[in-house]
């Protein structure tokens, strides 16, 4: 049996070293690469403070005691694990564009996914739209296979839909038990209430990073004629005369729509982007998730 | 406004059902699955339908097309307003050229303001307007044939002359009515100022009738008589003047014999009175002329009058008989003659002795009564003073030979058809001209009373028709008159008569105009005497005085007419006419700009 790793060589060799820039900092769960506010054990100076019983005087600072004759303790920040919440919404809506969204949004999670798990974080997969056993955390570079296994898995016909619309689906998942942390959310974002329920999550403390991929299919529709539009997700029908004034609509709808999202995601202290299924995996590297400060 | 077509409205239910209809049928849309349809506004525009039933709903494409559909409809109805104006869609002026035209009451002249209605009414007639010009003067003719030329018709509009003749003013209306009178949307507009007889025998047919009368005052002194006549106190010229207007006028009277003043009197006519003189006339004098100088006389064509005092320079001619067109215009071409027609010869004409009104008298198919006349010119049946006797009846008697003889010259009555007449025999004095298969066809005499004898009316035969005729008539005028050649003529302004001529002719009218004529079977014809004065005509080298005059009574009241009589019923002078004008083309060029509209909107919304 061949492992499918999902992407070239040469993109592994981009994602290299690069590791999640969160801005918040999160709580971990076990001790693990990521340096937290908390006081702890690891090589990250924090501060001093005064001896009391008990301490450790291996972290007696003993030039200080030289000096002053008053015994100072040195203290370190913690290191903790991060949970990273890779959330790939497989709803119908994502099943559009050449190449799909969702094909084009699974290979992202596989180089986001990588990208945490050589950092050491812990990666919670979060299929949205599709019914999907909870996975436990994945850690480690040596569990990147489990993770391809699990884009791959991904439902290719409405026969796996859950029938919960993208809004729902996040309101679930942030009404969950799940770990505050990084939500790197994939998805195109084609839900009326989607802005709502990104509020929703930004609330529960998670630092919302949405990365929105849209196709031509959305963002430069070539209809024409007189249409009944049946809604990929069961939306309703719309009938419309595709001409310049529709298309117009549309596109003004389009904008208001993703503006919309954005101004909720980046106020609740998340990241946004918008990208075309067309860009490839290192123009998103270099223009958007390097450049905006998403990985470091 | 009114419509021409209102029945072309009832249309317009039954097509907007149509058009709306057609909006009723339901659009049939093709499925298209799409990632979401939140996006999309619900936006559809019927341009097209394919399927049964929906509810009407708003469309600027529907209210464009009942729009157009509307426009279309009132335009097939036809629509036409009322304006000022004279000229119609066709438009036939009829300008009357007439002595009264003249009249300088309306400045420069009557005429001159009818012609600026015309000029007016072509200027500003529209593209698709047909106008015609029709000049009644004593010959009437068209000036321009319907056409919408401007430039052209002004032309020849501004070459048209006034004459100082009466018109014949039924001719020029039946000319007009000739033209147009099957259209009903043509108008026939007479500019005159009503002077002229009444005209019978003419029908606009379908065109309307517009008469716009032209002038405003009726002040004129006009010279209604001059004549001279041999009296018991020797030779006397009496001249009168008349003055029909509605005001006293004062003028002075100049007479002149031979161009030498013999009288001149300071004269005042009463309203519709006349004043008359009578004074010796100067031994050996022939041409006697009376003019008339009056300050507040608006016309001036009839101030002027000629009378000759040589015998034969002018005939007193009575035709007698049922009439005969052939007849009367061969006498009347003779530029001598004044013509007057009877069915029978008034009792103070008839006699053995002189002193008769009449030079001549012709008897045409009437027994031919003693008369006072000097000449008997009889057609068809003798009388007891006739240079025959009657013997029988002819029937189709033939021409067999003519005698050599001036009243004969250059007339060939070889092969012409004679249908019946008289069997005559000759008397003592009569000579014998022609003779036919059945006896004498033609017979003079001489004496106190010179007489010719025609065995067969004019129109027992196709002689009329032959160029021989009017030179026999001309001929035989010469003879009765007593062979007298006369080197002055008077005539009647604008009266056409003829002169025997090899050559060419040249006419020179008293504004120093000269003329040449080319003659047509051995004569001359002069039209072109439309002014009154002394015009020289000079045929074959010898000069001829004519001298033209107006002499009408009806010419001379020139008071502007406000109902004419024209084919028997009477017609009311309209101030300000009006015109129907169809404005359908405007509507069908909304329309179309509808249309345009209609395509565009179609084309952005699919």
């Amino acid at each position: 049996m061949t492992l499918n790793l999902g992407l070239e060589p040469r993109e592994f060799r981009l994602l290299e070293g690069l590791r999640l820039n969160p801005r918040k900092s999160f709580t971990g769960k076990i001790r693990g690469e990521r340096l937290t506010k908390r006081k702890g054990i690891s090589i990250e100076f924090s501060d001093y403070r005064d001896y009391t019983d008990g301490d450790d005087l291996r972290h007696l600072d003993w030039n200080v005691l030289a000096r002053l004759e008053t015994p100072i303790m040195k203290t370190y920040r913690d290191e903790e694990d991060l949970a990273v919440h890779l959330v790939l919404d497989a709803s119908p809506s994502m099943t559009f564009g050449e190449p799909t969204k969702l094909d084009a949004a699974a290979k992202i999670a596989r180089a986001l996914g990588y990208i945490a798990l050589s950092a050491g974080d812990a990666v919670y997969p979060k299929m949205l739209g599709v019914r999907q056993p909870p996975m436990a955390a994945l850690r480690s570079r040596s569990n990147y296979h489990r993770l391809t296994r699990w884009v791959e898995d991904r439902p290719t016909e409405e026969g796996e839909a859950s029938g919960v619309g993208l809004a729902s689906a996040l309101r679930q998942f942030a009404n969950s038990s799940a770990r505050a942390g990084v939500v790197l959310l994939l998805s195109d974002g084609l839900d009326p209430e989607a802005a709502n329920a990104l509020r929703v999550l930004g609330g529960r403390g998670h630092e919302v990073c949405f990365l929105q991929i849209l196709s031509d299919v959305e963002l430069d529709p070539d209809l024409e004629g007189d249409l009944r539009l049946l809604d990929a997700e069961g939306g309703g029908k719309v009938e419309i005369t595709a001409n310049s004034f529709a298309l117009k609509a549309y596109r003004e709808n389009l904008e208001r729509h993703n503006a919309d999202i954005r101004d909720t995601v980046l106020r609740v202290g998340g990241r946004y982007a918008l990208v075309s299924t067309k860009a490839s995996l290192e123009t998103i590297l270099k223009d958007v998730l390097k450049r905006e400060g998403w990985v470091v | 406004m009114s419509l021409q077509n209102g029945g072309a409205l009832l249309w317009l239910l039954p097509l907007a059902g149509i058009i709306v209809l057609l909006y009723l049928l339901r659009m049939r849309r093709r499925d298209l699955r799409v990632p979401a349809t939140f996006l999309w506004p619900e936006r559809t525009e019927e341009i097209r339908a394919n399927s049964l039933f929906q509810r009407l709903r708003f469309s600027w494409l529907l209210v464009l097309q009942l729009l157009a559909l509307g426009l279309v409809v009132f335009a097939l109805a036809r629509p036409q307003t009322k304006q000022r104006g004279l000229t119609g869609e066709v438009t036939v002026f009829v300008v009357d050229a007439s002595a009264s035209m003249g009249a300088t009451d309306v400045k420069p002249s009557r005429f001159d303001e009818a012609k600026k209605l015309v000029r007016d009414a072509v200027d500003s007639a529209r593209a698709g307007d047909r106008v015609a010009l029709i000049e009644a003067g004593p010959n009437p003719k068209v000036v321009f044939p319907l056409g919408n030329d401007a430039s052209k018709q002004i032309r020849a509009m501004d070459a048209m002359e006034r004459s100082d003749a009466e018109v014949d003013m039924g001719e020029a209306l039946r000319l007009a009515a000739a033209l147009v009178g099957s259209e009903a949307s043509a108008r026939i507009v007479l500019l005159s100022d009503g002077d002229f007889e009444p005209v019978k025998d003419f029908s606009h047919g379908k065109a309307s009738l517009v008469y716009k009368n032209i002038g405003r005052n009726d002040y004129n002194l006009s010279v209604s008589a001059l004549g001279v006549a041999d009296t018991g106190k020797g030779r006397q010229v009496y001249c009168s003047v008349r003055n029909p207007s509605g005001k006293g006028l004062a003028g002075t009277l100049n007479l002149y014999a031979d161009g030498r003043l013999i009288d001149s009197e300071k004269i005042q006519v009463a309203s519709g009175k006349s004043w008359g003189k009578t004074v010796a006339a100067p031994t050996g004098a022939n041409v006697f002329e009376a003019k008339l100088d009056a300050p507040e006389d608006y016309l001036q064509a009839d101030n002027y009058a000629v009378a000759l005092g040589m015998p034969g320079a002018s005939l007193r001619v009575l035709l007698v008989g049922k009439g005969d067109f052939f007849l009367e215009k061969a006498l009347a071409l003779d530029p001598r003659v004044t013509l007057d027609r009877a069915s029978e010869v008034p009792v103070e004409e008839r006699g053995e002795g002189s002193g008769g009104t009449y030079d001549i008298v012709v008897f045409d198919g009437t027994e031919a009564v003693p008369v006072k006349a000097r000449g008997v010119l009889a057609f068809g049946q003798a009388g007891s003073t006739s240079p025959v006797s009657v013997e029988g009846a002819a029937r189709s008697p033939r021409f067999i030979s003519a005698e050599p003889g001036k009243l004969m010259e250059g007339v060939d009555l070889n092969g012409i058809y004679i249908d019946g007449g008289q069997r005559v025999r000759p008397k003592a004095q009569g000579q014998v001209l022609a003779n036919g298969s059945s006896g004498p066809l033609i017979v003079a005499s001489k004496g106190d009373r010179r007489q010719v004898y025609v065995s067969f009316t004019p129109l027992q035969s196709d002689f009329p028709l032959n160029v021989s005729f009017p030179i026999f008539i001309a001929n035989a005028l010469d003879f009765l008159a007593g062979e007298v050649s006369a080197s002055t003529v008077a005539v009647k302004a604008g009266q056409s008569f003829s002169v025997p001529s090899v050559g060419s002719a040249t006419l020179k009218s008293p504004d120093g105009r000269t003329l040449n004529l080319s003659p047509v079977n051995g004569s001359v014809v002069v039209r072109e005497a439309r002014r009154v004065g002394r015009y020289t005509l000079t045929v074959d080298g010898k000069p001829k005085a004519v001298y033209a005059s107006l002499r009408s009574d009806r010419e001379s009241k020139i008071a502007p007419e406000v109902d004419v009589a024209l084919g028997g019923g009477s017609v009311k002078a309209i101030e300000s006419p009006m015109r129907f004008a169809d404005f359908w083309r405007p509507l069908l060029a909304l329309c179309l700009l509808v249309l345009v509209g209609e395509w565009w909107l179609f084309a952005r919304k699919s």
